[in-house]
């Protein structure tokens, strides 16, 4: 199946070639989370703290969890942020 | 109402949704501000123009150079001054008319409970996990609504989290301990009108709050880059297991 992945802010630099406006389109297998692609794309987990899953925010005990990334699902991830 | 006080506020009370009543709310209401920096800044000068009636300004820092860029509250003479006395200066200088209370230390978990039990809305514009978590606690606790704006680099985020209304996530069902970062403004940098940008909001969602009008942004988190001029809203639900909002 395939998804649109989007990495925000610093987590742009995550991306491979070919990605254009933080966002590239993926295939992935049904047993694939939120967790196994952004390993995939080497971006530490503790970095991308804001998960949503078509623009709905992911509780962290849903991140690993195999079946929950439809086809046609949009993945998107924001870095936390603190400052102020 | 005098006729300075209905000529100062006329532009805002000429729109219907505020009229008379919202101003009068505003008048009446009591916020408080934790962080006079970049975000704190803005959100307490709009405020405070737009004469929200007693504003507690907390932040145990001093005024230093590498602050001016993006605080904009102070100034070049503030250098070594309280961030709380100089902001007071140019609040009061903007608005003679509404009570300043002043607070130039970190608040314990008690006083910063009490502080929260006596305002109607909490601005969060600190600068750290800890100190967040802390004073979403202390708006779980006393039932005070809390704007929360975060800003660093490119990147800033806005919320409200309500406390009155049971459904309302708070700020621990978004970000939890695991948090590992503990970027700063100081550490990282930032953009300075970026800061500009979310504390504007935190002030407007505050009035809102205040005035009981429109719609907030209570179970929605903005995002927004502003390297590439996007904004993105995502709906947060609450945590059934968040340590906080499901305890008080």
């Amino acid at each position: 199946m395939e998804i649109t992945f989007k990495l925000y802010a610093t987590l742009s630099q995550y991306l491979p070639a070919g990605s254009v406006n933080h966002s590239i389109n993926i295939k992935i297998s049904d047993s694939d989370t939120a967790f196994s692609l952004l390993d995939k794309f080497n971006v530490p987990r503790e970095s991308a703290h804001l998960v949503l899953l078509n623009g709905v925010y992911v509780n962290p005990e849903d991140r690993d969890k195999p079946h929950f990334i439809k086809d046609g699902d949009t993945l998107a991830i924001w870095p936390p942020v603190a400052g102020g | 109402m005098n006729d300075e006080q209905l000529l100062r506020y006329s532009r805002q009370m000429m729109l219907p949704e505020i009229d008379a009543e919202g101003q009068q709310r505003l008048t009446d209401a009591r916020v408080l501000i934790i962080g006079l920096g970049g975000l704190g800044s803005p959100s307490s000068m709009y405020l405070a123009s737009a004469g929200v009636g007693h504003l507690v300004l907390v932040d145990f820092d001093k005024v230093d150079l590498s602050n001016l860029q993006r605080q904009i509250i102070h100034s070049t003479p503030d250098i070594g001054r309280p961030k709380t006395e100089s902001a007071r200066e140019t609040l009061k200088t903007l608005n003679p008319e509404i009570k300043i209370t002043t607070i130039d230390h970190a608040l314990d978990e008690k006083e910063l409970l009490e502080q929260a039990r006596l305002a109607d809305v909490i601005i969060d514009a600190s600068d750290n996990f800890r100190t967040r978590f802390a004073i979403n606690k202390a708006s779980v606790e006393s039932k005070t609504p809390l704007v929360s704006g975060a800003a660093i680099r490119f990147e800033g985020q806005i919320s409200v989290f309500d406390p009155r209304n049971d459904e309302s996530p708070c700020y621990r069902c978004l970000y939890n301990d695991d948090v590992a970062t503990q970027e700063t403004c100081t550490a990282n940098g930032v953009i300075a009108p970026l800061l500009g940008i979310i504390g504007s909001i935190q002030a407007n969602e505050a009035m809102k709050l205040i005035m009981n009008i429109g719609e907030t942004l209570n179970g929605k988190l903005m995002l927004l880059d502003v390297m590439h001029m996007e904004w993105n809203q995502a709906r947060l639900g609450k945590d059934p297991k968040c340590p906080v909002c499901n305890h008080f």
